[in-house]
Order: structure tokens, then C-alpha cells, then sequence
């Protein structure tokens, strides 16, 4: 029994059949790659390879390359960071936490989303490993191995340690979160092939038959591994906060970070998916699955964490003039009025006012300025890092010690490194994995489709 | 599943009569009872000795009785408030699961009026031995007890008046918060029967654009509301935290609220529509938020512990190394964290009334006791305590 | 006749028609090896009679391994093996094992069941699978009915009380 409500959009408009949205997304896979597809490719490779200079530099010649002083020892490489695992949550954001909140909309995007947080933790966790210095002489230190592999036990109080684990568990999971979905997926493909793509889709696809009591269990694990991921999430955020807010730096130390980095986390991931899924849905002309419907609800995400995320500000704002603690109230004002103001204002605009655009229906249903306006997103998440990190230990407690930070050419080109391999990463699944989970679009043709509507 | 018809008693109503009204009575009297007693035997308890030596800061039975007003004040006005904040938030998140049981969370509503009353007066008689920022002597740079923080934070109580005089500011705040919250509310009352009456979908995108302006607004009241009615006690303790925590400690009470109501109608007959996937869903939400609830709270506990600033952590100090709020902390983390979290954690007892309604009473009262911890410590001292 | 090498399979076009099918089909006393799906249905597992997964309880139970051996690992490392002044802190600050606890529980009880599940669904990458149908990974659902264990009807009958419920399609397949 379908019950449908007056109210409800359709989630996949142009009448599609359940056949439809098998060859919609399978051909893709099938087809030769396109024109454009190459170019981008090409482009991402080459973003790639001119980063890998400055990344080899920064190897050969150490971190001295980057534009770090003794004053500020954290800059570009961590802002990067956070920015990178903070795009890394609107994935299993979408798969987990909407799942439990039975939001059918996610289906059309969770494929993708995923995909894109899989690649941004990748370039996320880059950014720690360069910055050991040597990496090949002791990643593993990061790992609690025994004294007589040269080092003490690692230190469990320390909140980069969290990170590892964190990161990790995180990256694990959603991998195999991911890849689940994937399976019944591979499986179509698979039984549409032929020769060499059969065999390579055939053991992608783990011997999937499709069978009831197999999706049965598919489903439960979904559920589970939504319940688990959803914790997930949150904490990965949060201890990369903890990064800052453990410390005793005024403008680091302020127990709002763990919620606050979370729901900026999830408003820069959502800006980054809509980024991908406008150009991928025009490319491979899925418009039929990723609608407006869609994008004006990823809009109205983005503008309730930019909020959430504006009255983070100005609660630390007030509470560190509130707090009555000088250093506290001199980090805050020397934020907006200091030398790096221009950072600041910017985080402030691109942050807190621009997503409130989306407040009018023309703004979030046009698909040419939510393309803009999810850049600018990005870029204010990164100033808001930036702000964060860079701001808050330039004036050191000294005077004596107060420093400016301006980046290098190896910084900018790590940078780049990390946005060649996003790309890279993002193309080569664009073209041989199926970017719209077929399966779960096909479980709402019927309910959500344009023909019971009409 | 085939076509089902659904036979359901549109016209049921709830009617508030003998057998409702006896027992609410009966804790009415029973209640009076109790506080007059409680008042009785902290008279007789005394705190008399120490009235020579303290002067101005001795105990009184009194502070007890205030102490203990202001805490059903911001918790019932919290329960209230949240009621028409789960409604407000089921229509802008479209949410169709919830339709039959969404006039449960309005009707809460019904108590911001009065909420309001009780607060806005109390504060007059409470206040001032709940606030130890409304102390005059605290902003005169000439008295000995002058305080130069306090002094500092003056503007945001008393602007535009003399620090120290008339907290206009807070008073304002405290009223305009009440008041908008009480209209919010009987504007979506009167948008929620409309839409029953007049088949309409206008109604519910009236709503809805309602619902998303109240959501505004309540997320910037409901975190200022925090720093004055509950931060602003410990006047010298601040923390970011605070406005996200008082909402997830409302939240999860409110839910909890909501969760048994539901369930103690359906035992009545009512609420035909209501199935056990509703009760689930709604089982869900206590057990989320119940950890989300954990989440705020370790996450404030685990940067002051970790940092261990003096004056940040003196808060966690105060009532962790004390013998009388110490156990009590720990008795809060077990009645909201822990024993929902093992009690719900299976889908049967989410399913089921008997463990729900169990969770639900465990979590009113444990957040009770949350909102005594805040209180309680920077009004009574070591007066404080549950009995 | 031999067991799970001859089947009679009824085609069905529509999820709905599909799950009263079964429903049917059971009533009627025949017994259904398994139904193929391009997507998971929902209800389906109700209909077809299959009991509530265990999964969850190992998801559990793998889950407080990982908290286990989380503090466990913690405690002998930080408070016993080599114990370090850290921060001022105690040796065994209990708060600041919590978020590596965390991660640890959420990581073996993820891979704990999904490696289940892998196993109890017989999935592996040199998995070969036995297709019925292969629109069922398409746009059809598939319902087998192994003759051998219907051995009281024969395959037209199975055939007449499938199309009764809806097939549009009623096929044979045989394995070797």
C-alpha cells in the first residue's frame, strides 16, 4: 500500500522504470570515457603532478620548506587538514545519519557522497603524515607497538593520538560502509557484461545472487553500521577539535569546539557534495535522479549548520568578552581588528552570511549561484581554519615572540597535491563505479517516483 | 501488504474528568504536603550559629525553598518550551511519522504563560539569593567586596542602567524570550487546528514557515536563555558549552515527556493511530538524545578537566570533590546516560511500553537532578543536596 | 527428483504484487526455495517467514571486545608497563581513554559483523554465484520453487499457482 501525500516532491522525476535506472547509471561504466571526462582527468593528473613537486621538495628537503616560524608551528598543513576531513563528513553524514532518519532523498547522492569523504580523509590524513618529516623512518610510531620497536608506548592522553585512532576507524568504516552499498551494484553491472569486465565486476561484486534473505541481512548490517557511523561522525570531528580546545591557547581552549567543528563539518561537506553533484549530475545526465528537490534540500542543510555554525561564533564572541579573562577577550577582537582581519571577515561572509541566501526559494533552486555559493562555502571553511589556527598563535604570550605567517610555494603546492589526487580519485570512481546506488533508487521508484504522483 | 482499511475514531476526545482529575489532585495535596514538611524541617534544621558569624551570606531555610523554585522554574519552562520546539521541528523537517501524536509536544505549550508568571515573579522574591551578581556592593570600585570580574560582566545584566542598580537587561531578555515563545506557540496551536478543520494544504506550509521562524529564534533564546537563568549563577564560571548543554539536558527531558504521555494515553484507550513503530520511533529519539545529551556533557567535562584553567575548572571542582554533590554527579551520569543506554539499547524495549515508561521516568528525574547540580552548588553551597 | 537442481521460477514485475504473491503461494502449501530481488523489499522478510537477524547481537558482542581490549591496552600501557606523568594528570586518567575506547568499540563492532555478514552470506570475492534469472539484477523479481522439495505437485501446477498470484512469466531452470 503507497500512501502519498499532496506534499511530498517526487524524488525521481521523467517517469523513470526500474530498467531506466539500470542503464542511466550502468552506461557510464560501459561506455568509453568521454571527451571531457579525459580533459578533467588529464587536468586532475596534471594538478597532481605539479603538486608532487612541491610535495617532493617539502621530502627531500624537510618541513624547513614550508612557512612555518617557531611562533606559529601549525599553519597551512593543519588548516588543510581539518578543511579535508571536515568535506570527509557529509558522506557517511548522509548515509548514516539520514538513513536513521529515513530521509529517502539521500538515496540519489549517498554513492557519491561517500566516495567523496572516502577521498577527502585520504587527502585529509596526508597532511600529518608529511609533516613527521621522514615518514618512511616511523609512521608506525603513531601505532601503540611495543618499547622494542625504539620508542616508549604511544601516549594515550594525547589528543593527536585520539586522532589516529579516530581518523582511521573512521576511514575503515565508511570504506566498508561504502562498499557494501556497493555490491548489489557491481552485481548489475556484472550480469550486463561480458568477457574481462564481467570477471573484474564479478569479483567486485563478492557473489552477490540478490537473494531475500541476503538483502535481509544487507539491510540489518546497513542499519547497524548507520547506528555505529553516526557516533562516528561526530567524534571524528570533535577529536580533531579537541586537537585545538585541550590546549590552553586563548582561542583554541573553548568547550563549544567539539559540537561547533561538527556542524561546520557537515555545512563545508554538503558545500563540497554540491559542488561534485552539480557538475555530475549535468555530465552524466542523471538530472532525473538528482533533482532540484535535491539540491534545495542539501541548500536548506547548509543553511541550518551555517547557522549553527554563526551562533558558535558569537557565542565564543560574547563569552570570551563575558569571561572577563584579558588574553581570551584580546584573541577575539585581535581576530576581527588584528592583522589578520581580512581572514576573519572573510570566514564571516562566506560563513555566516552568504548561506543565509538560501533562505529565498529562487536562490536555493537556482543550480548556477548554489554552485557559487557552495564554493564560497569552501572557501570560508578554509579561512575559518585558517583563522582559527593561524590567528590564535601568531600573537604568541610573549610579545617578543609575535610573528606573522605567510605561506611558501611548497605550502600552496602540498595544497594542490592534495586537490590533483582528490580529483583524480573522484573521476576515476566517476567513470568505473556506478555513481548513483542503483539498488536503493530502484527500492523507491514506485513510492517516490514522478508516474503515482501523476 | 495489500490494501488495509483504517478504522480510526476521528471524533475521540480527551476528557479531562473524575477518574483523570483524582489522582493529579491527589499529587497536588500530596506535593503541598511534602513542601510544607520540607520547609518545616529545614526551619527546624537551622543554620542558626552561622547566621552571626557570615552576616549577609548565611544560610537560610529559605535558600533551600528558592534554590528548589528556580529549578522547577527552567526545567518546566524548558519541558514547555521544547514541546512547541518537537513540533515546530516535525513540520520543517516535513516529518510524517509523528502526525498522530504531535498535539502531545503543542500542549506543553499551554505552561509558557504560566511558566512565565512564575519565573518573571520569582525572580523578584528568589533572585537575589540566587544571583549573586545582583549584589550592588559587587560593582562599587570603593567596597571591599568589589569584584572586578563581576564588574566587568555588569553590562550584560544591568545595560542600560548603573551596574548594580536595576537588571533591566535580563529583565527584558527574561520577558521578551517568554513572551515570544508563548506567541510562537498559540500561533502554531491555532495553525494545527485550522489545518484539522479546513482541508487545506495551505495550513501546513503556514506552519511550516512558522515553525522555521521559531526554530530561529529559539536557537539564539534558547542559548542566551542558558547564560542567564543557569550560567550566570556561578557568576565568575563561564563556558561556550553552556547553551547547547542546558538544550540537549531540556531536550532529552522533554522527549522523555513526551514518551510517556503518549504511552500513559494509549493505556487509556487514546491515541488509536499510535502504533508500536511510533513508540519505537519515539524510543529512538530518547536513546539518541540521551547519548547526544552524554556527548555535550563529557565533551564541556573533558576540555576544563583536560585544561584545567582555575577558573574553569573550579566548577567541576566544586561539585566533584564535594561529598554532597560528588555522588550526585555520578548519579546523574548513571540515570541519563547509562541506564537508558543499556536499557534501550535493544529494539524490543524500545518497542515495548513498560521499559519505555521506566526510561522515561528515569530520565525526568535525572535531568531534575542535572538542573539541581547547576543550581544547587553556586546558590546553597554546602547546603545543597537532594534530601 | 533431486534436491536444489530443478526449479520452476515465477517472474514478477511489481513489489507489491510480489509480496501478496508470497504470501499466497505459502498458503497454499507450496514451499519457496527463495525470492531474487534487484532491490531489498521491504516486508519480504516478514512474508517469506525469516526470523529477526542476529546480527545486532554480534555487532554487540564484538563491540565490547573492542572496548575490552581498548582499556585494557590503555591501562596496562599508561598505568602499569610505563607509567609517565602526563599533563600533571593522573596515571590512569580515566576521562582521556575515553575517545580511543570509543573508536576501538565502534571499529571491531563494525568489522566484527560485517565480517559475519560476509561469512554467513557466503560473499567472497571469488564468489561465483548461481543465477536463476539474470534480470535479477536488473528489474525483476524472481521466485524459485525447488521441484524436490514440492514433491507433491508437479511443474505445471506450481506453474498454475504462480501465475495465479502474478507471474508474469513462468520459467524452468535446471542446474548440473
Amino acid at each position: 500500500m503507497q500512501v502519498t501525500s499532496s506534499l511530498r516532491e517526487p524524488l525521481i522525476t521523467g517517469g523513470k522504470t526500474l530498467k531506466d535506472v539500470t542503464h542511466d547509471v550502468s552506461r557510464h561504466v560501459e561506455g568509453k570515457p568521454t571527451l571531457s571526462w579525459i580533459l578533467a582527468l588529464l587536468t586532475s593528473v596534471g594538478v597532481l603532478g605539479v603538486g608532487a613537486i612541491a610535495l617532493a621538495a617539502t621530502l627531500w628537503e624537510g618541513i624547513g620548506m614550508w612557512g612555518l616560524n617557531k611562533t606559529i608551528g601549525w599553519a597551512w598543513d593543519i588548516t588543510n587538514f581539518v578543511w579535508w576531513v571536515g568535506i570527509g563528513h557529509a558522506g557517511t553524514l548522509i548515509s548514516a545519519v539520514l538513513l536513521l532518519f529515513r530521509q529517502k532523498w539521500r538515496m540519489a547522492i549517498n554513492r557519491a557522497a561517500e566516495a567523496m569523504t572516502i577521498f577527502a580523509v585520504i587527502c585529509a590524513a596526508l597532511f600529518p603524515v608529511i609533516h613527521m618529516g621522514r615518514p618512511w623512518v616511523g609512521a608506525y610510531w603513531a601505532l601503540p607497538l611495543p618499547n622494542t620497536f625504539g620508542s616508549l608506548w604511544v601516549n594515550f592522553n594525547s589528543p593527536l593520538l585520539w586522532d589516529v585512532f579516530a581518523i582511521s576507524t573512521y576511514f575503515s568504516v565508511s570504506l566498508v560502509f561504502w562498499y557494501i552499498g556497493l555490491i548489489p551494484d557491481f552485481a548489475t553491472i556484472r550480469d550486463r557484461a561480458t568477457g574481462l569486465r564481467k570477471t573484474i565486476y564479478g569479483a567486485l561484486s563478492f557473489g552477490w545472487d540478490g537473494a531475500a534473505k541476503t538483502w535481509f541481512r544487507y539491510e540489518a548490517v546497513a542499519l547497524i553500521l548507520a547506528g555505529l557511523a553516526t557516533p562516528l561522525v561526530l567524534s571524528v570531528h570533535t577529536i580533531v577539535s579537541f586537537d585545538f580546545a585541550t590546549s590552553v591557547i586563548p582561542g583554541w581552549h573553548t568547550t563549544i569546539f567539539p559540537p561547533y567543528f561538527v556542524a561546520g563539518a557537515i555545512f563545508s561537506g554538503f558545500a563540497m557534495v554540491l559542488t561534485l553533484m552539480i557538475i555530475t549530475r549535468k555530465v552524466f545526465k542523471l538530472e532525473d535522479y538528482i533533482t532540484i528537490g535535491h539540491i534545495e534540500l542539501m541548500n536548506i542543510v547548509i543553511i541550518i549548520t551555517g547557522s549553527i555554525v554563526g551562533i558558535a561564533y558569537i557565542t565564543e564572541f560574547f563569552i570570551a568578552w563575558y569571561s572577563g579573562v584579558a588574553a581570551e577577550q584580546y584573541a577575539f577582537i585581535n581576530r576581527a581588528f588584528g592583522p589578520y582581519w581580512w581572514a576573519y571577515w572573510a570566514m564571516m561572509t562566506c560563513n555566516v552570511i552568504s548561506p543565509q541566501l538560501f533562505w529565498f526559494k529562487k536562490i536555493r533552486t537556482s543550480i548556477v549561484l548554489t554552485f557559487i555559493l557552495s564554493i564560497v562555502v569552501n572557501i570560508g571553511m578554509w579561512f575559518e581554519r585558517f583563522v582559527i589556527i593561524v590567528t590564535s598563535l601568531h600573537r604568541d604570550f610573549l610579545p617578543s615572540s609575535w610573528a606573522m605567517f605567510s605561506p611558501t610555494w611548497a605550502d600552496m603546492g602540498v595544497y594542490l597535491f592534495t586537490f590533483g589526487l582528490f580529483f583524480t580519485l573522484f573521476l576515476l570512481f566517476a567513470k568505473f563505479f556506478p555513481v548513483i546506488n542503483m539498488a536503493e533508487v530502484k527500492s523507491i521508484v514506485k513510492s517516490s517516483g514522478e508516474k503515482v504522483k501523476k | 501488504m495489500g490494501k488495509q482499511v483504517i478504522d480510526i475514531n476521528w471524533d475521540q476526545k480527551f476528557d479531562f474528568a473524575g477518574t483523570f482529575k483524582k489522582p493529579i489532585m491527589k499529587v497536588l495535596v500530596l506535593g503541598a504536603i511534602l513542601l510544607v514538611a520540607g520547609i518545616v524541617i529545614e526551619m527546624m534544621a537551622g543554620g542558626h550559629e552561622e547566621v552571626a558569624e557570615a552576616g549577609d551570606h548565611a544560610y537560610h531555610w529559605y535558600h533551600r525553598l528558592f534554590a528548589a523554585i528556580w529549578v522547577n522554574n527552567i526545567y518546566f519552562a524548558g519541558i514547555a518550551v521544547i514541546g512547541v520546539f518537537f513540533f515546530a521541528l516535525q513540520y520543517a523537517a516535513q516529518a510524517g511519522w509523528s502526525a498522530p501524536i504531535l498535539r502531545i509536544p503543542l500542549s506543553f505549550g499551554n505552561w509558557l504563560p504560566y511558566a512565565a508568571v512564575i519565573t518573571i515573579v520569582s525572580y523578584f522574591i528568589v533572585g537575589h539569593d540566587i544571583f549573586h551578581w545582583t549584589h550592588s556592593y559587587l560593582y562599587d570600585v570603593n567596597d571591599p567586596q568589589y569584584d572586578r570580574i563581576i564588574d566587568g560582566k555588569g553590562g550584560f545584566f544591568f545595560w542600560p542602567m548603573a551596574k548594580g542598580s536595576f537588571p533591566i537587561f535580563f529583565i527584558v531578555r527574561m520577558v521578551v524570550f517568554f513572551a515570544a515563545w508563548a506567541l510562537f506557540f498559540n500561533k502554531l496551536k491555532q495553525l494545527s487546528y485550522a489545518e484539522d478543520l479546513e482541508k487545506s494544504d495551505s495550513y501546513w506550509r503556514r506552519t511550516r514557515t512558522v515553525s522555521a521562524i521559531f526554530l530561529v529564534f529559539f536557537a539564539v533564546s534558547s542559548s542566551v536563555a542558558a547564560w542567564d537563568w543557569i550560567m550566570s549563577i556561578d557568576t565568575h564560571w563561564f563556558s561556550t558549552m553552556f547553551g547547547w548543554y542546558m538544550f540537549a539536558s531540556w531536550f532529552v527531558a522533554g522527549l522523555s515527556a513526551v514518551t510517556l504521555i503518549t504511552l500513559f494515553l494509549k493505556d487509556k484507550g487514546y491515541l488509536e493511530m499510535v502504533n508500536s513503530n511510533h513508540i519505537h520511533d519515539l524510543g529512538k529519539f530518547m536513546f539518541a538524545f540521551s547519548i547526544f545529551w552524554t556527548y555535550i556533557w563529557f565533551s564541556q567535562f573533558l576540555l576544563i578537566y583536560y585544561a584545567n584553567i582555575p577558573e574553569e575548572s573550579v566548577y567541576f571542582v566544586e561539585r566533584l570533590q564535594s561529598e554532597l554533590y560528588g555522588p550526585l554527579v555520578f548519579v546523574n551520569l548513571g540515570l541519563n546516560f547509562i541506564l537508558p543506554f543499556l536499557v534501550l539499547m535493544t529494539r524490543d524495549a524500545k518497542r515495548h511500553g513498560v521499559f519505555l515508561k521506566v526510561v522515561s521516568v528515569l530520565i525526568i528525574v535525572g535531568h531534575y537532578i542535572d538542573y539541581t547540580l547547576m543550581v544547587q552548588p553556586g546558590t546553597l553551597r554546602e547546603h545543597g543536596g537532594l534530601v | 527428483m533431486e534436491r536444489d537442481k530443478h526449479f520452476v521460477l515465477g517472474v514478477y514485475e511489481d513489489e507489491d504484487v510480489l509480496l501478496d504473491a508470497v504470501a499466497q503461494v505459502r498458503n497454499s502449501g507450496v514451499k519457496i526455495h527463495e525470492v531474487y530481488s534487484p532491490f531489498p523489499v521491504h516486508g519480504l522478510d516478514e512474508a517469506l517467514g525469516y526470523k529477526r537477524s542476529r546480527l545486532p547481537i554480534a555487532a554487540f558482542l564484538f563491540g565490547m571486545l573492542g572496548t575490552t581490549l581498548a582499556l585494557t591496552m590503555q591501562f596496562y600501557m599508561m598505568k602499569f608497563d610505563w607509567p609517565m606523568i602526563i599533563g600533571g594528570k593522573d596515571f590512569a586518567g580515566f576521562p582521556n581513554f575515553v575517545p580511543v575506547t570509543f573508536e576501538l568499540t565502534v571499529l571491531l563492532a563494525a568489522f566484527g559483523m560485517c565480517g559475519v555478514f560476509f561469512v554467513s552470506s557466503n560473499l567472497k570475492p571469488w564468489g561465483q554465484p548461481r543465477i536463476f534469472d539474470i534480470r535479477v539484477t536488473d528489474d525483476k523479481h524472481v521466485m524459485a520453487i525447488d521441484l524436490a522439495a514440492n514433491a507433491k505437485l508437479d511443474e505445471q501446477q506450481i506453474g498454475e499457482v504462480l501465475k495465479a498470484t502474478g507471474a508474469s512469466e513462468v520459467n524452468k531452470k535446471n542446474f548440473d
